[in-house]
């Protein structure tokens, strides 16, 4: 647990913080959006490293409740596949979809959509990251 | 619907269903007889937000209206309740306090998309040559 307090979760409030802004930078200048693609990248690893920490500590027998402990953890997972959810809205993706309905997207909206996503995931990634950070503090 | 808007309201969506599911989950498995409306109002707000989320990728804008509705006078009528009979209320539900836990997410969210549903509604209803 001092693993997450003293680094995991510094280290995702930090990248949430980068993240949010490398999102808004791109939602108004979209030739960020290089960058932000660096970042989203590197936000994987921050959680895979934030997960591998509350992993350990879970199986460390220090006392963290299972059940809510776990439902964070897969929150953390499952924000992770909306990030660059833009490239769903790529021509060649959306040819491959049947539905009529699908958005196609010009390369300045799907930059604009992956600024938009990465400033809500990353409050979401803070969220949690910070409930993590109370259950461990309640132990 | 404009792409951008569209994929974000998607995404808000699935986000607030994904926070509410897991509220709810823990909720009616651990503690349901302590306030059970509280938790069933969690578990109807989490059904509701991915069935919009859902509904709103797939282009199905009649449901998501029909949804976003539901949430707005949801949040409006359990928000209103917590404190006019706050006793109905033992814990806290994701539209207590009109959202208040969510950053007021639960009750701007459905006011931003229900205005961009209605304009897409009118939109597909006017005839092409109205000025």
């Amino acid at each position: 647990m001092d693993v997450y307090e003293g680094f995991a979760y510094p280290l995702v409030l930090g990248f949430s913080a980068l993240l949010a802004v490398a999102g808004l930078v791109t939602v108004v200048w979209i030739r960020a959006h290089n960058v932000l693609k660096w970042v989203v990248t590197a936000a994987y690893v921050v959680t895979l490293i934030e997960a591998g920490v509350i992993f350990f500590a879970m199986v460390g027998g220090e006392g963290v409740p299972g059940v809510i402990t776990t439902g964070y953890l897969l929150a953390a997972l499952a924000l992770m596949p909306l990030l660059g959810i833009g490239r769903l809205g790529e021509p060649d993706a959306a040819q491959e979809d049947p539905d009529p309905n699908r958005p196609i997207l010009a390369p300045d909206q799907i930059a604009r959509v992956d600024g938009t996503v990465a400033v809500i995931v990353a409050v979401a990634m803070a969220v949690v990251a910070w409930r993590v950070f109370e259950i461990f503090q309640a132990v | 619907m404009n792409p951008v808007g569209r994929i974000a309201l998607v995404v808000f969506y699935a986000v607030l269903g994904l926070a509410a599911a897991g509220r709810s989950v823990v909720q009616v498995t651990t503690k349901f007889s302590d306030a059970y409306l509280a938790y069933s109002v969690s578990l109807l707000s989490a059904v509701l937000y991915a069935v919009i989320a859902v509904a709103i990728w797939r282009g199905a804008y009649q449901l998501a209206l029909w949804g976003t509705s539901i949430e707005l006078a949801g949040v409006i009528i359990v928000g209103t309740l917590g404190y006019v009979e706050s006793s109905w209320w033992p814990d806290e539900t994701v539209w207590t306090g009109y959202g208040s836990a969510y950053g007021w997410v639960p009750v701007l969210l459905p006011i931003t998309a229900l205005y961009l549903l209605i304009q897409e509604r009118w939109r597909d209803t006017l005839p092409a040559n109205f000025t």
